[in-house]
Parts: C-alpha cells; structure tokens; sequence
C-alpha cells in the first residue's frame, strides 16, 4: 500500500535541514511505504508570529529540502497573514515561482476567522494552491486568540468555498471538528496529531467521505507506524483507506502517478 | 507475535463511541493485534462511587475468557479499601491492582497509603499507578481531570522506594523527568509518542523497565502496538517489551 503523509516537519527546531539527516527521514519513510512527504516548515522557531525574514528563512529551508530530493519531498509555503496583503502576496508569489512548493501552511498567528484571512485567500487562489491550516478543539486549551477552533477553520472554508482547505488535526479537532468540517466541498481534513484515539477515522469517514481525510503523521511529534496503522486497522473498505493514504493526497498535491 | 498488553479495559468509554467489548469479543480484538495474552481493568471502576460493582463485571467475564488476567482497580481513599482488597483477593488469582488517583480524587502523598502499600506488599501484589487515559487536551469539556502532576509521581517513588511500580498513561516527557532520579518504576508505553519512539527513549532508560501497553479501547489497538511490531529495535528488547518484562514482573 503507496501512502503519502501530508503533514510532515523534518527541519524541526533547526535540526533536520542537512542531507544525510533528510536522507534518514527519506529511508525512514520508505521503509513504511511512505512514497512521498509534504514539508510544511519549521513553523514555530520564531515563535507564533514570525515577521517576514523569518518567513522567508522557514520558506526557504522548506524549499531547500523539495528541491533537494523532489521526488521525494514537496513543500507549503508558510504565511503570516497579520503581515497585511502585500506580504502575504509577496511571500505566497516568491515561493511558488519555486519548484516543489504545492501548498499554503498555517499555523497560530490568528484565529482562522480573523479578517486577515482574507489576504491567505486571495493568495492561495492567485497562485492556485490549497490552504492546510493548524486546528484545534479549544475548548479545553483556550488560546483561540491564535489557536483555530475546528469551527473557525469551517468558517474559513466557508467564506471561501473557491480555496481548498485542509483543516489539520483530526484527533485534535474531535468528533466535533469533523462534524464542524461537515458538508463542506472545499474543506478536507488531515489525520495528523495526537494519539490514535479509536473510532475517529471511521466517524470522519462516515461524515466527511473517505475521499475528504487525508493522512498525515506530524513527523517527527508522532509515530508513523503508529498512524499509518490507525488507518490500515480502521473498519472500512480497503479503497476508502487507500485514498486516506494516498489518493487523495495524490490529487492535492497534483503529484504524477508513481 | 505472543504479546502482552498491560493496558486493556472492558467496559463503557462514555466519551467516544467506542465498542464495549464482551470478553471474548476483547480476546479476538487483541489476538488480531498479535496480543495473545492482556492485564485487563473495567472502566466502570474510574466512575462508580464505589470500584466493586465494576471489579465483580471484570472478574465474572475473564473467568470465561483465558488469556485476559483481571486487574481490579481499588480505591484507597474510600474506607472500605481492605474489603475492597480482600474481595479481590478471594476472586482471584490476582498478579496487581490498578489505582486512579485523579479520577478518584486523592493525591498521592495521602497518609492512607501507607497502609495500603503495606497491604499490597503482603499479598505480593503490584501496583499500576494509572496517570491519565486520555490526552489531557481532548477530555469532555465537564471534565476537569488531569493527569497525576509529575511532582506527586516522584514523591510517591521516593516514598516506597522499595516497592517497583509500573506507571500507566504516562508521556514520554513526564518519564524523562521521572528517570534520573528514580529506579523503581516501569513504563507502560501507550501513551509515550513521537518518531521513533522506542529507539528513542531506550537511549536513556532501559529495555527491562518498558511494557507494551495500548490503552484499548480508548486508542486504537493495531495501531498502539505498531509502536513496538514496526520499532526498529533488536529482536531481543522487542520481546522484553512486548511480553518479556511484563512475564517476569506480573509473574505471568
């Protein structure tokens, strides 16, 4: 079985950025059947608003890894949409003239609903790629100041419906979250993050349509033997869970049939 | 695979939808695992006023079911913990008895434990000293449990330094403040997660004092025991942790 995983992080920290430790992430993946990995950056070494020349260097590194082993990593570009419209258009054309990078990342600058999401719009739809944004239940860890209630990306999703979104995080959004991402065409959600709480990937499934989870693993905050095998082990046709581990990352990704 | 798991529950999980397994049911779920053998608890206990009602369900159903070895869970807090115990003991075998100190309200350096450390040493029994279930960030918003802070662990290690515990719904964070200062506890691993988990954490504490443990049916079983079937690690420490310890520890 040919999985991608959507939501990796192999320069963490500032650690991971050289050859010979992106070529142990690469043999660490293939011997799991992960054919490719999406990098989504090193998103919070500056903290959780970065200004434009720590952007830049996240981007960069990012880039740095798709270009060195293309056929097997691909990057977002990661944003700050308080930095206003300009910077954010800025950054978002910058990166995408760039081979490798095939999406937006964010993170917790703002709240999904904030405003400013207006310029992550605008963005993504000029240079034509989807938006994965960290979310997160709040009810218990509050902060939604910058964190993004499952309620708050659907609303993104929402006000947008010409983006597409992929709202990070299944164990973190819940049942709720996937209820929250219901019913919205744009909006996917990613299974990244937390542990492998039972009875989820079926329940989001159920709801949102194999066709509409992706995998994702966190790398390197979670296992992947860990979730890939919540999916290979959920109760479900082997087709829908094929498209949880590939398929639909596949399309995405817009990456060529390996 | 012939694994053990130390961590296994029967009985509702009112938080999720999730099966509440018969015991056969339990033992053909695990086995799919490649877990032959399971230290199994009811959760009924973690929220009855009183943990008996739940510890009777547990040891009537692994009676019929081989393979699941019932580990009743005992509230020290109440005043009838030695009936508690004394019940359980006249139900057994019993290799361990498992305490929930934040679902059952006390903290650790509770007087009463004394005694029934004591008590537990005289019947032979081992503790599993359960830390949390769950995530502490994905409870039910009305409830307000969270895990046993590290500091209370680490008290209650030094305070019966002759007793090996095994801690249960521990992070891998918690057990690496926990190590350098205390050699008398062992680590179910269900809820110590990041890449490479074992390779990772066996640098700095030993093989012999790590359990597979996979939180059933609260976290997906396949998939918790991956963490040590898909570890690379040597075959030898694979058996430690996935049966070996627990054989020679719960005296299996």
């Amino acid at each position: 079985m040919r999985i991608i995983d959507i939501h990796t992080h192999p320069v963490f920290c500032h650690r991971g950025k050289r050859p010979a430790e992106l070529e142990r992430v690469i043999a660490h993946g293939r011997r799991l059947g992960i054919v490719h990995m999406n990098v989504l950056g090193d998103v919070l070494v500056f903290g959780d608003t970065p200004n434009a020349k720590q952007l830049r260097f996240i981007n960069d590194d990012s880039g740095r890894v798709a270009r060195l082993y293309p056929d097997y990593f691909s990057a977002f570009i990661y944003l700050n949409p308080l930095l206003g419209e300009r910077a954010t258009m800025a950054e978002a054309e910058r990166c995408a003239a760039r081979p490798g990078f095939r999406g937006i990342k964010l993170e917790i600058a703002n709240n999904a609903a904030h405003p400013c999401m207006r310029h992550v719009a605008k963005a993504a739809q000029a240079v034509n790629l989807p938006v994965l944004q960290h979310s997160w239940s709040t009810v218990n860890i509050g902060n939604r100041r910058h964190q993004s209630d499952p309620s708050d990306t659907a609303r993104f999703a929402r006000r947008f419906p010409a983006v597409t979104v992929i709202m990070a995080h299944l164990t973190g959004i819940g049942f709720r979250g996937v209820l929250e991402a219901k019913g919205l065409p744009n909006l996917y959600v990613d299974t990244s993050g937390g542990f492998p709480e039972e009875g989820l990937v079926e329940f989001a499934a159920e709801h949102l349509g194999a066709d509409h989870v992706v995998y994702g693993s966190d790398l390197p905050i979670r296992e992947n033997t860990v979730t890939i095998e919540r999916i290979r082990s959920a109760r479900l046709p082997a087709a829908d869970r094929q498209l949880m581990l590939y398929g639909n990352a596949a399309r995405l990704l817009r990456l060529q049939p390996s | 695979m012939n694994l053990i798991d130390t961590n296994a529950n029967l009985g509702p999980w009112p938080f999720a939808p999730v099966p509440d397994r018969t015991g056969t049911a339990l033992a053909a779920h695990l086995a799919a695992a490649g877990i032959r053998r399971a230290l199994v608890s009811h959760l009924g206990a973690l929220f009855l006023p009183e943990p008996m009602p739940a510890n009777r369900a547990l040891f009537a159903t692994v009676r019929r079911t081989p393979g699941l070895i019932p580990v009743p869970v005992i509230n020290p807090a109440l005043p009838n913990w030695r009936e508690q115990l004394a019940e359980c003991l006249a139900a057994g075998p019993i290799r361990a008895v498992k305490i929930l100190p934040n679902y059952h309200r006390y903290r650790l350096n509770a007087r009463h434990l004394d005694d029934f450390m004591a008590a537990l040493a005289k019947a032979k029994l081992r503790l599993i000293l359960n830390v949390r279930l769950e995530d502490d960030r994905h409870k039910y918003f009305a409830l307000r449990i969270k895990g046993v802070p590290v500091p209370q662990l680490a008290q209650f290690l030094l305070r019966f330094r002759s007793h090996h515990v095994l801690l249960s719904g521990i992070y891998k964070t918690e057990v690496e403040k926990l190590a350098p200062d205390h050699e008398n506890f062992s680590v179910e691993i269900s809820l110590c997660e990041m890449t490479d988990t074992l390779e990772i954490m066996l640098k700095k504490f030993p093989a012999r004092r790590f359990m597979l443990g996979t939180d059933t049916p609260v976290m997906a079983t396949r998939a918790q025991a991956a963490k040590l079937t898909g570890a690379l690690i040597p075959a030898r420490t694979r058996e430690l942790i996935g049966s070996g310890n627990a054989r020679r520890f719960f005296r299996l």
